[in-house]
Formats: structure tokens, C-alpha cells, sequence
């Protein structure tokens, strides 16, 4: 009988299911996607310049080869960023001033985009703890790094930490983890970070705390809302940086690092 | 005062010969509950009457003379009375139900008079007692009197197997809510499948969805009444029922016969229980219950004086190990004092209280944190029934509402977290309100009104100032009690009929409602965490004004209905979140929002059978709902979500014989208006969706066949149980639940993903009965 239950249960529990499905959707005009990464760390300016595709076009995104792109630094001098390759503009050797304002330029066939973003100093992060989690429904249990900083009293802090395991950097947007110092300013910050799985031992573990701008840290709160979470009742695009309906951001930011193997 | 002073000289005043006053009260002689809305006839007047009130009371004022009353109530025996009215007469009514009725009674569709559809002024109200609506079926075998609501025009589901309902392209907390005067800020069970109201408990239900009654304020856009049985007067009686996902008791006996009784009715589901039998360990440790416990009692002190007391409690418990776990709840409690004041005035006084409060914990020990929120009312309301002469009924009453908020508190030993408690808020709304049901010759029957609402949000308090991007430019610090912002206004209230013959009449409504309390969704599916949020210095009350027109006609001596509404709906001062608002334990969440516009309008068919073995209803709306708001979608006019253009429900209940009843119920509706993506782009290694338009495409259309047989197994004298067995989405299709566009994880293509919450779902439920 007992049996019986849990079956006629089991039934009605388990009935969704998934599928994958056409949808006919609009062709949106192409608008400008310009992702700009500033890193104090190595002094480097990288923009990568694209435009949208249609939804269900698996091909790469057509690249941008032909902007014009400049770097404007808080006393208004200007350098400009030369074209690498593939859509990528690159300018190395590019030391940063903490704590000041940059701008950021970008001219594609008489369109133009501007972003501002103050660079941060840089945080330090303590040595890697992890502890064991046992799994939920299903998944398997494993050991989860704990991020450890003291975060600056008195100031607000917003920061973006990536993860790596054994040298694979998870640099997709999903994968990102960010935190403000809302909730803990001056405190010592101990966060038990969890990627889609747990590390396993003898897996390395490499952590980076980026100090970033506010900016930047609504845009990824807001982008990972959208990709991440299916139901939302009113996605849109995230609100980025840019002048003018590009997509994109630019983020200058500063890094620490800390790695351990767990045993 | 003007307008008062001009309703007042509508009422109009018809003889003044020497009268006297018959009045009491109409019961049901099985099991003492009051009759609502009987009707009382003098056989020698044509067009003289009067019908019982929500607490069974009447009164009927007449030249001297003698009389024969018809009281007349469906599923009853009509009764006759001969009257010698030479004194004012107190005459309380018992109505049996027939014999040969008391079998069928549970196919009885309606509780009202048989043309009370074309004669009443009353717009279109949508009633339903528990027992008419027991053979439809429904998920899991749940009866649910929310869902069957969802089958009748104007009433949409606000989702697969949700409780939640959108009316006339309102959001989902546009309703009022009441059970038994208590208003429910979260009307339903494990988020959204079952709705709080066990139908054991409840004695009716009322829908309003225009020219609302002017005693009702404080949503937009419709009224739902329910009120709760008063329990058996004349023995004891239990009932109950065993279901797959829950079961229930209910327990009711007189506390002295005739004079008072009590009903106490629980429910509890049990699918965690099952999960204790689970193979894998992380199932056994998984909590998902919820329960429900109803409660009245009601005792006569006298002649003149009835006290009733009545309760909600419900919780809803959501768990794993000590990892996680999540509740909620409403609570609410009313106390009433019915008082005949004199035969013609009736009085009632309620005191109030309603909760709604959710917490969750996260970890335990030194690394446990806990979020705890609720809102809490404390109301007290009074309400004068004055039966003035035989044409003119006049309400009119008061209420004052004192609310807390208390949007959420994060507290926990974790010393990486400083505790945040966010700032309560507190509010006192008040209304008063005047209406008068006028007959007027026998044609019109008007009943109009007038409320006045008005919302002061009080302190103590902080109240910020934002300027555009929602940043706070300044912040006022108030002391407790100080108004930091009293908003209000008006409520005009109408509703006419004009009968043309005694099979069809036309109707006319038109009403306007404030509403101060806004609850905050961002997401698609209902959520025990979304926010309400009190009007304030920067959020302005929600003003819907609506106009309604109808055309009613009944065939076949009352055996087939009619009805056509046509409505148009303004709505001021909607709103909606910022992209990327942060909703969580924010006391800034006021600059999180946004104002606009909205317009509803349709137009919405159905027939009805309403005797004879095949009963049921057909039903059609093809009705718009839009918004606009400067800051979302450049400010042109978008589909609200809940914009089905088509909507079209067929149910039918068919007796075959004394012991199997049939019933089935299908919809059809246009597909919810959902953003989806017009392209994509590439950062950090990731497709992201590239949006150009809010709400511009549609869910595919959705429909769904249920099928239910009712079996009345042999009953005696004492004892009734039936077995009903029902299958939804009895030809299994996949409808839309989501939509997703993400990138396979293997192949990296992106791609449109479906899912689909219930395919075919068969379940069985047993019911007794034992008097």
C-alpha cells in the first residue's frame, strides 16, 4: 500500500518536461556590442567590437574592423587604441591611476559611443579556504572554495571574483560572482563560493577579487538576471556604461589573486 | 457634500399611510445556516419584496392588512405565510430542502432566485456555492472554488494550475480578497497551485468585476467575497476527504441548539510524506507541506444580538535538511457583533486582524542567516443596514485600517553580515461610504454610491526624495504618528438595471476605486516574497475607473442565461520596476519604480444551462489589455502580460443517474504577451539576448481538457461519501509553462527551450459525510 502512495505520487510529480522549440522571431536592426576590459594589473586596454546576429544564427558574430577607438584619462589626455585583429583593439603598457575617471571612445562609420569607468585599487584577498558540501538532489557533494578579505572600512566596494580550476578560467558571465560591501563594510568577508560543481581533491584552485566600478557591477547583477533567471516578468537589455544604445560595457578594474589545492 | 445631498433626494419615498414592519430572519431548517439573498414576495403586491442580507436578515415594511408572504430561495421549498400585519411582527423563516432535491442538490448551479440574473441591479456578479461546483474537475482532485472561478468570463488564470486570477486585464493584486471581512494578501498555497480557501469551509463565494457595490474599497480592479459556513445549529455533523496530495476534516455541531453553533474544518497536504519513503537521502530530507485550519463560531445572545467569531491560520513549509528552508502564511481573525437596532436598522461591527508574513534560513549555527517580512492589519468596521421603505435599502458604514509593514529584517550570527532590519512603515487608511438599493417603479432597480478612501502613510519614519536615475537627493525623518503623506479620494459607485421583460433586462455599472497597496512582482510566476509596497511621498494610489454594459436574457422558463458585458477600464498610476531594480531587502526600493498607464476593454459572451440533467456554461471574451509607460519600451503602448485576447471556457456537468455524475471543463486562450529576444550578442564568451521590444511576442495559445465522474457510492440517513476520480489535461498537451533562449550546453548553439509543468495528471478523492 505504502508502495502504491508513493508511486500514484511519484505520477503527479514528475510530469513536466522539456523541449526544444521554433520560435519566429523579428530580425532586430544590428546595433554595436563593445566589451572593454581595462586591467590595472597589466597596464592593458583590450575592446572587442561586434554586432548583434539573429537569434538562432550559430555562425560567429561579425566583427567590427574599422572603428576608431581613444582612452581618456581624468586630465583629459588622449591615447588612442590601435586595431589588433578580429573585431580586438588593443593598447598595452597603458599605466593606470587609481581612483580617477577614464573614457572611453569609440567612432564605428560615424557612430559614436562613449563609457566612462573609474578605476578601483586594488583589494587584498587572504589565502583559499574550502570546506566540504554534501550534494543537493542528485549532484554530488565536493569541497567549495571560501573567498577572505577584510573589505576597507568606510568606503563602498563592489567586486567581481572568477574562478579557475586546474588552470580553466571560468570567465563566462554565468560564472561570475560579485559582491558589494552593502551588508559587510569594514568586515572580514568569509563567502563560501559555488560553481555549477564542486571541486573535487587534488583539484587547484586559482581565485581573482577584481575591485570595480559601480557600474560594472549593476551591469553584471543585471546581465546575469537576464541570462540566468528565465522567469523574470520584464527582461531587457542590462544598462551598461555606453552612450547611444551600444551594448557592451567598460570596465577598468584592479585584481588580487590566491590559489591552493585542495587535499 | 453636494453629491451626497443629491443622492440622498434620489431615495425615493412612496406612501404614507400607517405602516408597520415585518422583519426576522431566514434559515435553512437541516442545518440552522443562514439563507443570503432569500427572497420575500407579498402574493397580494406585485412588486413589493425585499431579500435577506449576508447575516439571512429581512425586513419588509407594509400599509396594515393582512398578507401572505412567499419566501422563495433556490434549491428550497418556496413557503407561504398568511400574515395579519396590524403591529410591527418579528417572523424568523425556516426553508427545507425538498426531498426528492436533496439527492441532486450537489448539480444545483446557483443560490439565487431563478431570474435573480435579470432582475437584481447587481453587474454581473459571479456567485458560486462549493457544493454546486464539486463534480468539476480540477488538478490533483483538489476541489478549489479560485480555479472554478478562472472558468467564467472575465476571469483569467494567472498560470498553469495557479490560484491566482486576473480580472477584466488587472494584475493579480488588483483583487480583494476577503474571507469572512479579512482581507488575504496571499490567496494561495505551495506557490500557487492551491489556493488557501478550503471548500469544506466556505459557505459562498461573490466575485465582483464591475459596479462594484460601494461598501467594498481598496483594489482595483474586483471584489472577491468569501464567506465562511457558520456550522450545523441543529446537530452535530462531520465530513471530510481523502485526496493524493492532501486531505481534510471538518467538525460542526450546535453549541446550544438553534442558539449557536461552531465548524472547525483542516487540511493538510502530505506529499512530504510520501518523500520520506524516497530511495535517495536527499528526497527523505526535503520538507514541502502545507496546512489550513478554519475556525467559526457563532452564538445568539438574544432576540436581537449575534456574536460571531471566525479564523484563518494557514503555513506553508518549504525545506531541505538544515540547509534551507522557507515558510509562510496568512492569519486572520474577525469578530462580529450583529445588532437589531430597531426593524428597520440593522447593524454590524467587525474587528479585524490579517497577517501575512514569510521567513527564510539559510545555514544553521555560527553560518545560518535568516529574512524574515510581513504586512499586519488591525481593522475595525462598521456597517448600518437600513431597510427605509420598500424601494429604497439603504447601507452605509465606515472602516479604519491601521497597517504595519514590516519589509524584511536579514538577521544571523555570521559575522561576514552586519545585520539589516529595513525600516518599518506604517499606514492608516479610512473609508466611509453611503449606498442605496432603489427600486423604482418595475422596471429599474439602481443601486448607487459613494466612498470616500483616504491613505496616510504615518511614522515613524524616514521618507527619501529620488531624483531621475532613483538616487536619493534628500531624506525627512518623521516621529510616530506624524503623516508623511495622506492621499484619497472619491469613489463614485453605480449600478442600474432596467428590466424590459420578466426574461431580459439591460444593466449598466460604473465604478472607481483607489488603491494604496501595490504589490511588487519581478517575476512571471506568483512568489510569496513579492513585495507590497504602501502608497507614499513618491508612490501614488492606483485610480481604476471602469463603465460597464450588459445585456441579460433567460429562455426556456430560467432554464438557459444569456449574458453579454461589454467594459472599458482606465488605470492611473501603474507600476513597474526599473531593468535590473534591486527588490531585495532594499529600503530605497521606492526609487526602484516607475509610473505609466493602463486601459483594459472586451467584451465577454456566455450561455449557461442551469436546470435539468446537462448543466454548465459557455463562455467567451475577446477583451485587450495594454500599458504605457514613458520608460519601457520607448514609451509606446505595450500588452500587459495578462493580455489574452481570446478566452474561451466550456464546462459541462451531466447527471446520468442517482449515483454518477460526469463533468468536464475545457479552455482555450490566446498565449500570455512575453519578451523574447529579436537577437543576440556575444560577451565574455556568452551569447546574451538582445531585447527591442517589451512584451512584443506570445506564448503559444493554450488549452486544456479536464474530465471528472463523480461516483455517490449508497448513503443512508447518516452517512454520504462519493468517490470522484478526475484526469487533467486529459489529452496531454504541452503547454508553455516557460520559454527559454539559451545556448546548449553541447553543442553552443542557442536555442528556444519549452517547458511544460503538467501533462495528463490523473487523480482519484474520496469524500464523506457523516451526520
Amino acid at each position: 500500500m505504502k508502495k502504491l502512495f508513493y508511486i500514484l505520487f511519484a505520477f503527479t510529480a514528475f510530469t513536466s518536461c522539456q523541449k526544444v522549440i521554433d520560435v519566429d522571431l523579428n530580425e532586430a536592426n544590428p546595433a554595436h556590442v563593445i566589451e572593454a576590459n581595462y586591467s590595472a594589473e597589466d597596464s592593458t586596454l583590450r575592446v572587442r567590437i561586434t554586432v548583434t546576429s539573429n537569434y538562432f544564427d550559430n555562425t560567429p558574430s561579425p566583427e567590427v574592423n574599422n572603428a576608431i577607438v581613444e582612452i581618456v584619462n581624468a586630465s583629459g589626455i588622449i591615447t588612442s587604441v590601435p586595431f589588433s585583429s578580429n573585431g580586438t583593439y588593443i593598447l598595452s603598457a597603458y599605466a593606470p591611476e587609481f581612483n580617477t575617471e577614464y573614457t572611453l571612445n569609440v567612432s564605428i562609420d560615424g557612430a559614436n559611443y562613449s563609457a566612462q569607468c573609474k578605476m578601483s585599487s586594488p583589494v587584498q584577498l587572504d589565502p583559499i579556504t574550502y570546506e566540504y558540501f554534501d550534494g543537493f538532489f542528485g549532484s554530488g557533494g565536493g569541497y567549495a572554495p571560501f573567498m577572505n578579505f577584510n573589505d576597507p572600512a568606510g568606503e563602498t566596494n563592489y567586486y567581481q571574483v572568477l574562478l579557475s580550476r586546474n588552470d580553466t578560467l571560468f570567465n563566462t558571465l554565468d560564472d561570475f560572482f560579485t559582491q558589494d560591501d552593502q551588508l559587510t563594510d569594514g568586515n572580514y568577508v568569509q563567502r563560501p563560493l559555488f560553481l555549477n560543481n564542486f571541486y573535487q581533491l587534488n583539484d587547484s584552485v586559482h581565485m581573482e577579487l577584481r575591485s570595480i566600478d559601480k557600474r560594472i557591477y549593476d551591469y553584471i547583477d543585471e546581465a546575469q538576471s537576464i541570462s540566468g533567471s528565465q522567469n523574470s516578468a520584464a527582461p531587457g537589455n542590462p544598462t551598461n556604461n555606453w552612450s547611444n544604445g551600444a551594448l557592451g560595457y567598460f570596465s577598468a578594474y584592479s585584481s588580487s589573486h590566491q590559489s591552493v589545492i585542495i587535499q | 457634500m453636494k453629491i451626497i445631498l443629491f443622492l440622498l433626494a434620489l431615495i425615493s419615498f412612496t406612501s404614507f399611510g400607517q405602516k408597520y414592519t415585518v422583519s426576522g430572519s431566514v434559515k435553512d431548517a437541516l442545518d440552522g445556516e443562514d439563507i443570503y439573498g432569500a427572497s420575500i414576495k407579498v402574493k397580494e403586491l406585485t412588486n413589493v419584496g425585499a431579500l435577506t442580507n449576508s447575516y439571512g436578515f429581512y425586513s419588509l415594511t407594509l400599509d396594515s392588512g393582512s398578507y401572505t408572504l412567499i419566501i422563495r430561495s433556490t434549491g428550497y421549498d418556496p413557503k407561504e405565510i398568511p400574515l395579519q400585519l396590524d403591529k410591527d411582527i418579528t417572523l424568523n423563516v425556516e426553508l427545507e430542502i425538498p426531498e426528492d432535491v436533496q439527492e441532486i442538490e450537489e448539480v444545483k448551479v446557483t443560490a439565487v432566485k431563478e431570474n435573480e440574473n435579470i432582475t437584481s441591479s447587481e453587474m454581473n456578479v459571479t456567485k458560486f456555492d462549493p457544493k454546486s461546483i464539486e463534480t468539476i474537475p480540477v488538478i490533483f482532485g483538489e476541489k478549489d472554488i479560485m480555479k472554478t472561478l478562472q472558468l467564467t468570463p472575465g476571469v483569467k488564470s494567472a498560470g498553469e494550475g495557479n490560484a491566482g486570477f486576473y480580472v477584466r486585464g488587472g494584475g493579480t493584486d488588483q483583487n480583494l480578497i476577503l474571507l469572512d471581512e479579512a482581507p488575504v494578501y496571499n490567496a494561495s498555497h505551495l506557490l500557487g497551485f492551491f489556493s488557501v480557501f478550503n471548500s469544506d469551509a466556505v459557505k459562498d463565494v461573490s466575485l465582483y468585476k464591475s459596479g462594484i457595490p460601494a461598501q467594498y474599497g481598496g483594489r482595483a480592479s474586483s471584489v472577491m467575497d468569501v464567506k465562511m459556513r457558520d456550522g450545523n445549529m441543529k446537530k452535530f455533523d462531520m465530513s471530510g476527504g481523502i485526496g493524493l496530495i492532501s486531505s481534510r476534516l471538518t467538525l460542526e455541531a450546535p453549541i446550544v441548539k438553534d442558539k449557536g453553533s461552531f465548524i472547525i474544518s483542516g487540511r493538510r497536504s502530505y506529499a512530504d510524506l510520501f518523500l520520506k519513503l524516497a530511495p535517495n537521502e536527499d528526497q527523505r530530507n526535503t520538507k514541502l507541506y502545507f496546512y489550513d485550519l478554519n475556525a467559526k463560531a457563532n452564538y445568539r445572545l438574544g432576540e436581537k444580538d449575534r456574536i460571531f467569531l471566525s479564523g484563518y491560520f494557514g503555513r506553508d513549509k518549504f525545506g531541505f535538511s538544515d540547509i534551507f528552508g522557507f515558510n509562510w502564511g496568512n492569519t486572520t481573525a474577525t469578530l462580529r457583533w450583529n445588532h437589531i437596532i430597531n426593524k428597520k436598522l440593522f447593524s454590524n461591527t467587525s474587528v479585524i486582524y490579517s497577517n501575512f508574513d514569510y521567513q527564510f534560513n539559510i545555514g544553521s549555527g555560527n553560518d545560518g542567516f535568516g529574512v524574515k517580512s510581513s504586512i499586519e492589519d488591525w481593522n475595525i468596521k462598521q456597517d448600518f443596514s437600513y431597510f427605509l421603505n420598500n424601494s429604497n435599502n439603504l447601507k452605509f458604514g465606515f472602516q479604519g485600517i491601521y497597517h504595519t509593514f514590516k519589509p524584511g529584517a536579514l538577521t544571523g550570527s555570521n559575522e561576514s553580515f552586519n545585520e539589516v532590519i529595513l525600516d518599518s512603515r506604517y499606514a492608516l487608511e479610512v473609508s466611509a461610504y453611503i449606498q442605496n438599493e432603489m427600486k423604482l417603479g418595475a422596471r429599474w432597480n439602481i443601486n448607487y454610491g459613494l466612498r470616500y478612501a483616504g491613505f496616510d502613510l504615518i511614522g515613524k519614519g524616514n521618507a527619501y526624495e529620488f531624483d531621475a536615475e532613483g538616487n536619493v537627493t534628500d531624506t525627512t525623518t518623521y516621529k510616530s504618528f506624524e503623516s508623511i503623506k495622506y492621499q484619497g479620494g472619491l469613489e463614485p459607485r453605480l449600478s442600474m438595471s432596467f428590466v424590459l421583460t420578466e426574461n431580459n433586462s439591460i444593466k449598466l455599472g460604473y465604478n472607481r476605486n483607489y488603491q494604496f497597496l501595490h504589490q511588487l512582482s519581478n517575476s512571471t510566476t506568483s512568489s510569496p516574497t513579492d513585495v507590497w509596497v504602501p502608497s507614499s511621498n513618491n508612490v501614488k494610489p492606483q485610480i481604476a475607473d471602469q463603465i460597464a454594459l450588459g445585456y441579460y436574457h433567460n429562455l426556456k422558463s430560467n432554464m438557459y442565461a444569456l449574458s453579454t458585458e461589454v467594459y472599458y477600464k482606465y488605470l492611473q498610476n501603474q507600476i513597474d520596476y526599473r531593468n535590473g531594480a534591486q527588490t531585495v531587502l532594499n529600503d530605497l526600493v521606492e526609487g526602484e519604480l516607475i509610473y505609466g498607464t493602463g486601459k483594459a476593454y472586451g467584451v465577454e459572451l456566455q450561455i449557461q444551462k442551469k436546470k435539468g440533467k446537462l448543466t454548465g456554461w459557455i463562455s467567451y471574451t475577446l477583451s485587450r489589455s495594454l500599458r504605457n509607460f514613458d520608460a519601457i519600451n520607448n514609451g509606446k503602448t505595450f500588452s500587459a502580460r495578462q493580455d489574452r485576447i481570446h478566452d474561451i471556457a466550456v464546462v459541462l456537468m451531466y447527471k446520468l443517474n442517482d449515483h454518477i455524475s460526469l463533468a468536464s471543463s475545457w479552455v482555450y486562450y490566446t498565449g500570455d504577451a512575453v519578451t523574447f529576444p529579436s537577437g543576440k550578442y556575444e560577451v565574455n564568451g556568452v551569447y546574451i539576448p538582445y531585447y527591442t521590444e517589451r512584451n512584443g511576442y506570445r506564448f503559444p495559445n493554450y488549452h486544456r481538457l479536464d474530465l471528472g465522474v463523480t461516483w455517490y457510492l449508497k448513503d443512508s440517513e447518516k452517512f454520504e461519501h462519493n468517490i470522484n476520480f478526475s484526469v487533467y489535461n486529459a489529452y496531454s498537451r504541452e503547454n508553455a509553462f516557460s520559454i527559454t533562449f539559451q545556448e546548449n550546453a553541447e553543442t553552443g548553439n542557442t536555442e528556444a527551450v519549452k517547458t511544460t509543468l503538467f501533462k495528463i495528471i490523473p487523480s482519484v478523492t474520496y469524500n464523506f459525510n457523516l451526520k
